[in-house]
């Protein structure tokens, strides 16, 4: 069941406050790059909903994704709808079809949620890959951003753009931990630990499942939204079953069901990706030791194991503070 | 308020249940006795819908329930406890109750609102704590109480859903003589409308809870009647090798 801790709290500050001052101070490379953090982590704090919290380990967030932005461009191009319309329909399209999956993969557990998962995505890929409205394998361009021109802000410019998704990451946020608080995230979490009693109780646990899909579908969306407005061209590269895996790596790298590790990992990934493609073409190389360190260390990822760490330096302070306060009895318990 | 007709159900060559047919009224309290294999979870299996029967038919307050799914029928009112606990491992004793709690007021599958936080959820949980004596334990997690206190927690979870017909598949299994007494007790209290149809094989409890007792023996009823006729029946001493001459 979600909780939110003083650690969480202290390193969503930290993050929020290190994300800001590069939005405000960064140069073009670096909006670049922090817009693409920002975008990632939308993304793992949708597959962190259902994989964390429900237990749902999905390999087609990345073809959701990939569903929002394709959704966007056609609606704000071809269909000629002013963006912001064309973004709500774009989110609402991939939150039904986040529902659909999620309904009927709610049966099936384990490698076998993960194999029909990934078995949408992969659909959902060849299906935009062959129909010539996405373009094929040129994918589609002269997509346009937000027009906020009304509030005096551009979103053509960099900066804006960056601070734009920024606020978006932190509502995305704000709405997952409502999610995750509500009765139907109650419900969810009571799923992930027992499916069989849930269902025993008179929950209709399929119901659950695809609805947490859907909301969790609808924050993909708008990240494949985003996506697109951030590059103007989308490939159905985007849709491929390798983003979905990408995605799952940095929400484990980062810590499954914490919804900080998932943004810690995003950053960590899309810097590391940045810093050592620079130095050498088998950056995935290292990226994958790295990860094999994470779960061997058996520490929920990098934000679990300082969890972890904290954990244990807390313990120490209050021993020490027992001690300090009553050391003949401790000495007599000795 | 809870009746099979005709209830019938094999795997494969082995017959597990046959024809059987039980009636329980508003408030009874019904222990099912037998011996290992003798089809006692098979049946209760049935009642509440995990397993589908290969002929008969299972009725709950005078409605054929036998078509609907296991969470249509909890919706109706049948609860149900484990032989095995049950439980929210990673979660504290009110997180338990309140999840069941929350499904039954309607609140568990709502967006705006948390459900553990609703003033009926949190009604429900203390007063079924205070039943099931778990008031000391509501903050500590599933993991850091005795078994014998999960025990108590699998009921309450059962009981937190407000049913109508509670089925309990051996309430005191694996616990000590001096808490298999204070679950006498626990059953005792429980208000007197509720319908209870338990599994047990602690003689003790069946004879101090129930106002009826069945008796199956190889999926079959083969005995249905009150608890003193059930001490003097010859068959069932020959099926239990006197096991409660001295109870």
């Amino acid at each position: 069941m979600f909780r939110h801790t003083a650690l969480r709290y202290t390193a969503l500050v930290l993050l929020a406050s290190g994300a800001l001052f590069q939005a405000l101070t960064a140069e073009y490379f670096g909006l670049e790059i922090l817009t693409e953090i920002l975008i990632l982590a939308m993304l793992v704090l949708a597959l962190d909903i259902v994989a964390g919290f429900g237990g749902m380990v999905s390999l087609c967030h990345g073809a959701l994704m990939g569903v929002g932005a394709y959704a966007y461009a056609i609606l704000s191009t071809k269909a000629g709808l002013a963006p912001p319309v064309a973004m709500a329909g774009a989110i609402a399209l991939t939150g039904a079809t986040g529902w659909v999956i999620g309904a009927v993969c709610a049966r099936s557990h384990g490698i076998y949620f993960i194999m029909a998962t990934l078995a949408f995505g992969q659909m959902a890929y060849s299906y935009v890959f062959e129909a010539p409205i996405f373009g094929g394998d040129d994918g589609l361009g002269g997509i346009s951003r937000l027009d906020l021109s009304l509030i005096g802000v551009d979103l053509n410019d960099s900066r804006s753009f960056a601070l734009f998704c920024l606020a978006l990451l932190g509502a995305v946020y704000g709405a997952s931990v409502l999610i995750l608080r509500s009765g139907l995230g109650r419900s969810l979490s009571g799923v992930m630990h027992n499916e069989q009693r849930m269902r025993a109780l008179g929950l209709t646990v399929w119901r659950i499942k695809a609805d947490v899909f859907g909301l969790s579908g609808m924050i993909a969306g708008l990240a494949g939204a985003l996506a697109a407005q951030h590059i103007m061209y989308i490939s159905p590269g985007l849709l491929s079953w390798t983003v979905s895996g990408e995605a799952l790596v940095v929400v484990i790298l980062g810590g499954l069901g914490t919804l900080v590790g998932p943004l810690v990992g995003a950053a960590a990934f899309v810097v590391l990706k940045h810093e050592l493609s620079a130095v050498t073409t088998y950056w995935h190389l290292v990226v994958g030791v790295l990860l094999i360190a994470v779960v061997m260390s058996r520490a929920n990822g990098i934000f679990g194991w300082i969890e972890a760490r904290w954990g244990i330096w807390v313990e120490r302070r209050v021993a020490d503070a027992t001690r300090k306060q009553d050391p003949e009895e401790v000495t007599g318990d000795a | 308020m809870l009746e099979t007709r005709n209830l019938d159900k094999s795997f494969g060559a082995v017959h597990v249940t046959r024809d059987v047919s039980l009636k329980l009224e508003r408030g009874e309290r019904r222990v099912i006795l037998g011996p290992n294999g003798a089809g006692k979870t098979t049946l209760f299996n049935q009642l509440v819908g995990e397993l589908t029967p290969d002929g008969g038919s299972v009725h709950l307050a005078g409605e054929d329930v036998t078509a609907l799914p296991v969470a249509r029928r909890a919706r109706r009112g049948l609860s149900r406890s484990y032989q095995k606990n049950t439980l929210f491992d990673g979660l504290s004793v009110e997180e338990n109750l309140g999840l069941a709690a929350a499904v039954h007021t309607g609140h568990a599958t709502r967006l705006w609102s948390d459900s553990l936080g609703k003033p009926e959820v949190r009604e429900i949980v203390a007063e079924v704590a205070e039943q099931v004596n778990l008031m000391p334990y509501l903050h500590a997690r599933v993991s850091e109480i005795s078994y014998g206190v999960r025990r108590q927690l699998e009921v309450g979870v059962a009981l937190a859903t407000r049913p109508l017909v509670l089925l309990m598949d051996e309430p005191t299994s694996g616990v000590g003589p001096e808490m298999s007494k204070g679950f006498h007790d626990l059953l005792n209290n429980l208000p007197r409308d509720l319908t209870m149809l338990i599994i047990e094989h602690d003689m003790d409890l069946a004879f101090d809870v129930a106002d009826t007792i069945t008796v199956l023996n190889y999926g079959e009823v083969v005995f249905d009647g009150l608890p003193d006729e059930a001490r003097g029946s010859k068959l069932l001493r020959e099926i239990y090798l006197g096991s409660w001459e001295d109870a």
